[in-house]
């Protein structure tokens, strides 16, 4: 079964970037090797029916603030939690909507789940990663991964 | 002119004012709704010219909204804004009586180009 590419994840996530986090075109999401050291924020949405699997987002602990600050239009100071929740899983849900518009017909969005992590204990116990994005935005690494269910992959 | 923006998330209610002023819409009046059933109750009470709302809200779900709208023979123009557009949404949004289905990301050119009829 067709599964996204890092390229598809590239495109969808110009997009967002263009459309959200750098309108202006000055600070773009840049691919490169580095990935989020710990602790860093995951937000992840699955897919299930058709196609099953994650669509997970994570971010420095400084690229989730710097996130919400952007979305919100307020100081990195004055982000709360919530705020933070809020913005990078509304950036998760966006780009898995993208993800799952490239998935076979039946395939159903879950509502966004995010959690800090503080030490290496993040397990997708049921899916093998397909393809992953990471690179950095504004110098803070920021990494998108879609896992698959190993038993429909 | 007055419109309703309904989105369960405060940043995606941020968003949609940010690029209605990047739209060049930004001298209307906003009015914002965190739930479907705020969203049903605020367009009865506030009268906006426009409601562009979310689909998967609390409450309420987006379409929910329009449907208790329209049988409640509210006819405001009325279009989503949401992270998936599958053909079924479109069908039953359009069905429902919505004008448009704007789906996430957008720019503020995709704004204009779906509200410019609407708003003038």
């Amino acid at each position: 079964m067709t599964s996204p590419t890092t390229e598809d994840l590239q495109a969808i996530t110009e997009q967002v970037w263009l459309s959200y986090l750098d309108p202006e075109g000055v600070a773009p999401f840049l691919p490169s090797e580095e990935t989020p050291a710990l602790p860093h924020v995951i937000a992840a949405v699955s897919v299930t029916g058709a196609w099953e699997g994650h669509v997970v987002m994570a971010f420095s602990a400084s690229a989730s603030q710097m996130a919400a600050s952007a979305l919100l239009g307020i100081e990195e100071e004055e982000v709360s939690r919530d705020d933070i929740a809020d913005a990078v899983g509304e950036l998760v849900n966006v780009i898995g909507g993208n993800v799952k518009s490239l998935l076979p017909d039946g395939s159903l969005l879950s509502l966004p789940h995010v959690a800090t992590i503080d030490e290496g204990v993040n397990k997708w116990p049921a899916a093998v990663e397909v393809c992953r994005l990471q690179g950095s935005w504004q110098n803070e690494p920021i990494a998108i991964s879609v896992w698959t269910s190993k038993s429909t992959g | 002119m007055k419109i309703l923006i309904a989105d369960d998330s405060r940043v995606m209610r941020q968003i949609v004012t940010r690029t209605l002023r990047q739209a060049g819409y930004g001298g209307h009046e906003l009015v914002e709704a965190a739930d479907g059933r705020q969203a049903h109750d605020l367009t009865i009470s506030e009268k906006p010219d426009l409601v562009l709302s979310d689909w998967n809200m609390p409450e309420m779900t987006g379409i929910e909204v329009l449907r208790a709208l329209r049988a409640g023979g509210v006819d405001v123009p009325f279009g989503f804004v949401t992270s998936e557009g599958t053909d079924e949404m479109r069908q039953m949004a359009e069905q429902a009586g919505a004008l448009f289905l704007i789906t996430k990301p957008f720019t503020a050119d995709n704004f204009t180009d779906v509200l410019g009829p609407i708003l003038g």
